[in-house]
């Protein structure tokens, strides 16, 4: 009714708009994408961006390492005084032989985060393949997948690993990153098998299946994109991991072989001349240090982005 | 709860069996054999292959298998290829120096992860809680072998204050009291470095479990009542905080048990996970097969007392 519609306020559509905002501001927010939210949360967390920097760094400095070291080639033998100290031509000095401490460690950090990096990925496909298909079907499948998870997971990780490496490692990162590949998916299957059980039940996944929608189609257009969360988390965590792992092979003789400079390998050829030159043991251990720290700061700054259950500040 | 112990430990059979069969394979396809260790030029096919029939490694696979599995159960895991005593003999000699080492490490890290995390949960927030968080998430980050080693360079080679590997000095005789300090001295790196990854995972368990049980209505209800803050913390928050640690240490108890490879390796300390690195390098079969046998038997024995000690302490499982 007409007397219903008279107010007092002269309420022109823009004066709404302004009065609204100057009334509450924080309700009028520009409108961010979900990305842009997860960006923004990530951000405000200044270990984790710290983590993220770092990385970022390393990653740039290893690959375009070259260009940075000059003509000093990581694997050219008395370019210098063996154990001479940090110079001009050499920022980190030599090490035993006389090779440029900072370009093998360049070198050494390609081959490390290479196969980190990998492994992880090849580690996640085959965790989100198998959990996802244990998870959604259920029954015999899921019986039959985790019951191998298990057997692999009881099986000490360092020993099987030693062992592995001996029979089917020759020593190149082609071969490594399988092996460790390897004891990645086995968390990732789990991880994801609880994620696709609980995704399962919920309306949209019905509904999809309602529509006649095929399961593969469901699993991994509907469902999968809801559970890349926890995914890209574990991901990020296992990228540290699986430098650990590595250098603890490459430490003992069972990973990357010399010539091919990897941080684990040089930290044991170093560990021989501490004594004299404790640099050479420092370098590459630092930096393993440094870079699983980061990788733990940024997957931990993840997923305290994309928790769901924070709210919104 | 009778039911279902009975009903795990039937299913960890055949999983020990399968561990068993696949660790077995594993280690037949190891490159080289025993016989490519003993170094001789003129030792030709015949020989070698003498070499192998003497250790009876020419029968068939299954039949090698089936005749250790028919002996280990007895107890008969063979002799050493390298040594040629009895498997169980070797093992009962590396076996008191990984329970010394892991132990203690475990004792010490149990003890300090108690206090740590509870004095973090506590003081949540303060600078206390914030160095500590730091520290306990530097030692996470830390890869074990790093630690081990950045000690040994500092505290051994550079400082000299501790000795950098074995159990014992060799070539001096003590009295009873020096040696006691001298073994005490070796022992002290290796369990310090074990002990830190265990420390900083469960003294993060513990805090998170001691927030959250602290939050509880009874925990309030407590303190109304006049229940002091010390009694309360411990004998009412800190016991049902514990349950899910407990759960993680005896996990990480059989994961250890079998020897620290990593810790061991770097300390040289003649344990189970030396005795594993060198039956490897040395492919020494009898030997290499049963410390893997016998870790993985740890391993799932262990996690079962997990389970079953986690219904035992939180009688909300039980009666679930």
């Amino acid at each position: 009714m007409e007397i219903f519609d008279r107010t007092n306020i002269d309420t022109t559509p823009q004066d709404e708009e302004l009065d609204l905002l100057d009334l509450t501001p924080e309700l009028a927010q520009k409108r961010r994408s979900q990305g842009r939210i997860i960006l923004d949360r990530f951000l405000r967390n200044r270990t984790a961006t710290a983590g993220a920097i770092f990385l970022i760094l390393m990653v740039l400095l290893c690959f375009i390492g070259p260009i940075v070291t000059g003509h000093n080639h990581p694997d050219d033998v008395n370019v210098a005084a063996p154990f001479s100290g940090p110079s001009l031509q050499f920022p980190l000095g030599a090490d035993d032989v006389g090779r440029d401490l900072l370009a093998r460690a360049l070198a050494g950090g390609q081959i490390s985060l290479l196969v980190g990096l990998s492994s992880m990925l090849v580690s996640v496909t085959l965790g989100t393949l198998i959990g996802a298909f244990a998870g959604y079907y259920g029954g015999i499948i899921d019986n039959i997948l985790m019951r191998t998870t298990d057997t692999v997971l009881a099986i000490p990780l360092y020993l099987l690993l030693f062992v592995l490496s001996a029979s089917f490692t020759n020593g190149s990162p082609a071969t490594i990153i399988p092996l460790i590949a390897i004891f990645g998916w086995t968390t990732s299957a789990r991880l994801i098998r609880g994620e696709f059980l609980a995704l399962k039940e919920r309306e949209f996944v019905r509904a999809a299946q309602t529509v006649g929608a095929r399961s593969f189609r469901v699993m991994f257009r509907h469902i999968l994109p809801n559970a890349v969360g926890p995914i890209v988390v574990n991901a990020t965590l296992l990228v540290g991991g699986n430098i650990i792992l590595e250098s603890i092979l490459s430490y003992f003789g069972f990973g990357i072989k010399i010539p091919i400079p990897s941080w684990g390998n040089m930290v044991s050829d170093g560990q021989g001349f501490f004594d004299v030159d404790p640099k050479l043991v420092f370098v590459p251990g630092l930096l393993i240090f440094f870079t699983v720290l980061s990788c733990n700061l940024v997957g931990d700054g993840l997923r305290d982005a994309l928790d769901p259950h924070m709210t919104e500040r | 709860m009778g039911q279902y112990i009975m009903r795990r430990l039937l299913q960890a059979i055949p999983l020990l069996f399968l561990i068993s069969v696949l660790m077995f394979t594993l280690i037949h396809l190891l490159p080289g054999g025993p016989e490519a260790i003993y170094d001789n030029p003129e030792l030709d096919a015949a020989g070698k292959a003498a070499i192998r029939a003497s250790l009876g490694l020419d029968q068939p696979l299954p039949v090698q298998y089936f005749k250790w599995l028919t002996n280990s159960l007895t107890g008969n895991f063979g002799n050493s290829f390298a040594t040629g005593e009895q498997v169980s003999s070797v093992l009962a000699e590396h076996l008191p120096a990984t329970l010394e080492l892991f132990l203690t490490a475990f004792v010490l890290a149990l003890i300090l992860a108690i206090t740590l995390g509870t004095f973090s949960a506590v003081r949540q927030g303060k600078m206390a809680d914030y160095a500590i968080t730091t520290i306990t998430y530097f030692s996470i980050s830390m890869p074990i072998f790093l630690l081990g080693l950045f000690m040994q360079d500092i505290f051994g080679v550079t400082l000299h204050w501790l000795p950098t590997s074995g159990t014992v000095t060799v070539g001096y005789t003590f009295s009873p009291f020096d040696t006691f300090l001298d073994h005490f001295l070796h022992l002290l790196m290796p369990m310090i470095v074990l002990s830190v990854s265990f420390t900083a995972r469960w003294s993060r368990y513990l805090r998170a479990g001691m927030l959250e049980v602290t939050k509880q209505d009874y925990m309030r209800t407590g303190k109304a009542k006049g229940v002091a803050p010390a009694p309360l913390l411990i004998r009412h928050a800190l016991r049902n905080a514990v349950i899910p640690l407990i759960t993680i240490v005896a996990i990480d108890f059989g994961a250890v048990a079998g020897g620290a490879v990593i810790t061991e390796g770097i300390f040289a300390w003649p344990g189970m996970g030396n005795l594993f690195l060198d039956s490897l390098n040395k492919r020494d079969f009898p030997v290499l097969l049963a410390t893997l046998v016998l870790s993985a038997t740890l391993v799932v024995v262990f996690n079962l007392v997990a389970d079953i000690l986690y219904a035992v302490m939180d009688p909300r499982i039980r009666y679930s």
